[in-house]
């Protein structure tokens, strides 16, 4: 006898439907799945059978054939084992056909018959066309939240059974009540001094802008970049959704309604691979620590330990804002719109406080210096040296402003980008900035003494435009950019100190 | 010993000789006490050297550094040694022979050979020696500049070291007077350019003044070169300026070889906060009255000079606006970044960074990446 049942699978961060097929018919008995299953799926044989019999339900002594179609696609993981178990009850005749009909399934089986959740649960029932769907507790925050299905969430199998025969009602779907709000990351306040650093923090929560700190050990560069996150507006609700999406194919544990609402913060250390960074591998395609970042930040922090052609690997996603990953059998394209924020010492010895103060040889220098190709230190608006506070200016200091009020300005400023058509000013386009971010005659003069002194590019003075318009947004300052912004924007991107030379005779 | 007439000079024996592995000043002294250079060579060849030369053995020559002469020189082409000196113009003075420097031929340490390219005539008038740390700052690279300038235009020969930093900086503000020559003494053969960057800087002072070494041609840069290259520099300068040292800087070695000798020693003092003058300021503390250096003029008076010829120039910068040049003092005299501006100046961000670039524009700040840094006088 011959069942279909529906399910779906996950390529990327999307989910893609799959159709179960199981035939039961007279012979010696076996088990066989075809439809391109890899080793985790294939597996599922052994954790349907102790499943079934854990859960009081009968293996059936006959030849057994599941297929997984479309046959083109590898199907990877352990997400099927419900599916392939109601099918093989329905095709044993243990359940009726309409036992399934208008039903999705989703979930891992334990040995002992319990729902285990499954990574990317919201993106694969985003791709089922049907009324119901039948997940593990473990995944009914998240796939609720679609709001486009009945969702069912029992504890096992026996639950499922029981449900579909009508012999005992579902049991309740936990429904995700009001949600305490996540708590809110380190404060900014904590920062005593460096009104350079909080400046540009401000700037790049404020426009988009990838922001990369020199300074010595100790200067405070990670502390800084951990506070980003809290600067940044929480997300909307389809960002939101899209965030979600991305963690729960991660397999990266959800907050407790399920939604991921404020913007994730990624530090990989710098031993990470180019796959484990920008995502791959080889049966599945995983989201990597890029894709993880997406509407949050990424941080990279020695940024000069990771290797040359793992950093290069990022260039195409800080673009696109997306990255296409592409294998022999599956190629996927996952969202990797983030904010990049990279910190670095000064030298290979880290103390290069002043420029020609530091005991490392001029090879060392040298070799420092070519870590980080051009193009990549270019994609980096803003680039500031953090300097150890002095201990008494720590003492002395005032509390800083906290995130909150800092909060309030990036969010006036971002609904200012948002009346122009762009999520933040660093995606403005050349022709954008043309008339949304003309020079007022001050900054003009400024701009042309630079650019006739050979101090700045054309390309650069685009880049000061962007972060420029982003100071006077925040500024609240309409109207052409005046030499103050476009100033302090220059002073926002200065080479970063490892590309100096020190004094020659 | 010379049964046949031979076709090369002595010279070439001695630089043969000095280019063997720890053939240091004291030991070819002592073998040429003992020999001609020529013999010399010949026991060297032979592997005579211990059995015949006491003196070469109170040097703690061991049996093995002599066998590893003689194998050496059982390699070496003496004449084709001689004919690649010759060729790059370099010459040779041996000690007590023709054109050695005479403040040398008395010293208690003398090179036993120098080579030498460019004019030797750079060594007829008044010398100071200008050194310094390599890792100097902004302000000391200028002192030292202006002060080689200043010399040079005097009629001072500025010698010095031709390292980076403070060295580079006194024969490059030398050059640049187009006054009298400059002579630099190097740790590396005249052909070994060390370190590479100061590559155009020993080209321009062996074409405009005179370039030495004890070490010939294709001699490393080796560690202990340069110690004993400071000692040459302390015996040739009639006066030793120390522009900036750290607390126990290389500069201060060629200090005590110039107070062994005699030479007056004047230093430039900075600021007790920076390190880079950590040295000079220990040093002032302990050297006689007069010996602060603030500009050639201390110098021309110290060596009992006329003083007035310095052309001191005028600071054709126009002068700062007031609140620029509070941000100015901000920035005292150090490197510094735009956050130790801010938190000196008290003023807001945008003020400082439209503020600083005016002094920039005017030139009275330069910027190095994050870092700003005064700029005192004339400058370059």
């Amino acid at each position: 006898m011959l069942a279909t049942v529906s399910s779906a699978i996950l390529v990327g961060v999307e989910g893609r439907p799959v159709t179960v097929e199981v035939h039961v018919s007279n012979g010696l008995p076996s088990f066989t799945v075809v439809g391109q299953p890899d080793t985790s799926c294939r597996e599922s044989r052994d954790r349907v059978r102790a499943a079934l019999l854990s859960s009081g339900l009968a293996w059936p002594q006959r030849r057994v054939t599941v297929n997984l179609a479309p046959s083109e696609v590898r199907k990877h993981g352990a997400g099927l084992d419900l599916a392939i178990a109601m099918a093989l009850l329905v095709a044993d005749g243990q359940l009726p056909a309409e036992a399934v009909t208008g039903r999705a399934f989703l979930g891992e089986l334990g040995l002992d018959g319990s729902l285990r959740p499954v990574a990317g649960a919201i993106g694969m029932a985003d791709a089922l066309a049907v009324e119901e769907v039948v997940v593990p507790p473990g995944n009914a925050g998240e796939v609720g939240l679609l709001a486009r299905h009945l969702v069912r969430a029992p504890a096992t199998l026996a639950e499922v059974v029981a449900a579909v025969r009508g012999e005992r009602p579902w049991p309740p779907t936990p429904v995700a009540g009001p949600v305490p709000p996540a708590p809110p990351g380190p404060d900014l306040a904590d920062v005593r001094g460096q009104p350079v650093a909080r400046r540009a923090l401000e700037v790049a929560a404020a426009g988009g802008h990838h922001l990369l700190m020199v300074g010595p050990p100790g200067a405070g560069k990670t502390l800084l970049a951990e506070r980003l996150p809290g600067l940044l507006p929480p997300l909307s609700r389809d960002q939101a959704l899209e965030v979600t999406r991305v963690h729960s194919a991660a397999g990266l544990a959800l907050p407790a309604g399920g939604l991921v609402e404020r913007p994730p913060f990624r530090a990989p250390h710098h031993t990470a691979s180019a796959v484990a960074l920008v995502g791959g591998g080889s049966a599945s395609v995983r989201p990597g620590e890029i894709s993880m970042a997406h509407g949050g930040v990424l941080f990279l922090d020695e940024l000069g330990e990771f290797p040359a052609a793992v950093l290069d690997a990022l260039r195409q996603p800080l673009e696109a804002g997306w990255v296409h990953i592409a294998r022999a059998g599956v190629r996927a394209v996952l969202p990797a719109r983030f904010l990049l924020v990279a910190a670095m010492n000064p030298c290979p010895c880290g103390e290069r406080t002043s420029p020609d103060s530091c005991r490392c040889s001029d090879l060392q220098l040298a070799r420092y210096r070519r870590r980080l190709s051009g193009p990549l230190l270019d994609r980096f608006d803003l680039r500031i040296e953090v300097a150890r506070p002095d201990s008494r200016a720590l003492l002395a200091a005032e509390p800083g402003e906290a995130s909150s009020v800092v909060r309030a300005r990036v969010a006036a400023a971002r609904a200012v980008a948002a009346e122009r058509g762009v999520r933040c000013n660093a995606e403005l386009t050349a022709e954008q900035l043309e008339h949304l971010a003309p020079l007022a005659p001050d900054a003009r003069d400024l701009a042309e003494r630079w650019l006739s002194r050979g101090l700045l590019t054309g390309r650069g003075l685009q880049r000061l435009r962007r972060v420029a318009r982003t100071l006077a947004d925040l500024d609240g300052r309409d109207g052409p950019l005046d030499a103050e912004a476009l100033g302090t924007a220059a002073h926002l991107r200065v080479d970063p100190s490892f590309t100096v030379t020190r004094l020659a005779g | 010993m010379s049964t046949t007439a031979d076709p090369l000079p002595p010279e070439a024996y001695v630089v043969a000789l000095a280019g063997l592995d720890g053939m240091g000043p004291a030991r070819l002294r002592a073998l040429l006490a003992r020999w001609s250079p020529a013999e010399a060579w010949r026991a060297v060849l032979d592997g005579r050297v211990l059995a015949e030369s006491g003196a070469v053995d109170g040097e703690r020559t061991t049996a093995e550094m002599e066998r590893g002469w003689a194998r050496r020189a059982a390699t070496v082409e003496v004449a084709a040694l001689w004919e690649r000196h010759r060729r790059a113009g370099v010459g040779v003075w041996v000690w007590g022979g023709a054109g050695y420097p005479t403040d040398l031929l008395e010293d208690p340490d003398p090179p036993p050979v120098l080579f030498h390219r460019g004019d030797p005539a750079a060594l007829d008038g008044p010398r100071v020696a200008v050194i310094g740390t390599r890792d100097c700052t902004r302000t000391g690279r200028d002192v030292a500049f202006e002060l080689g300038r200043d010399l040079a235009t005097a009629g001072v020969r500025v010698v010095s070291g031709l390292a980076l930093g403070i060295d580079g900086a006194a024969h490059a503000g030398a050059l640049a007077a187009a006054g009298a020559p400059p002579v630099g003494v190097v740790g590396s053969g005249l052909d070994v350019v060390y370190p590479r960057r100061n590559a155009r800087l020993w080209q321009e002072v062996a074409r405009h003044g005179l370039l030495l070494s004890e070490y010939p041609l294709g001699g490393p840069p080796t560690a202990w070169h340069f110690p004993a290259r400071n000692r040459i520099l302390a015996a040739l300068a009639d006066l030793v300026v120390v522009v900036e040292s750290h607390d126990r800087g290389g500069a201060l070695l060629t200090v005590d070889a110039a107070e062994a000798r005699q030479r007056p020693v004047m230093a430039v003092p900075g600021s007790v906060r920076s390190p880079a003058s950590a040295g000079t300021n220990r040093l002032l503390s302990e050297l006689e009255h007069g010996s602060v250096c603030r500009d050639a003029t201390d110098v021309l008076v110290r060596l009992g000079l006329e003083a007035g010829a310095i052309n001191r120039g005028v600071d054709t910068r126009p002068a700062p606006q007031p609140d620029d040049a509070a941000v100015l003092d901000a920035a005292g005299w150090e490197p510094v970044t735009l956050e130790q501006i801010l938190a000196a100046s008290g003023r807001p961000l945008g003020e400082v960074v439209l503020a600083l670039d005016r002094l920039e524009a005017d030139g009275w700040i330069v910027r190095r990446g994050g870092w700003f840094e005064r700029v005192g006088g004339t400058h370059r």
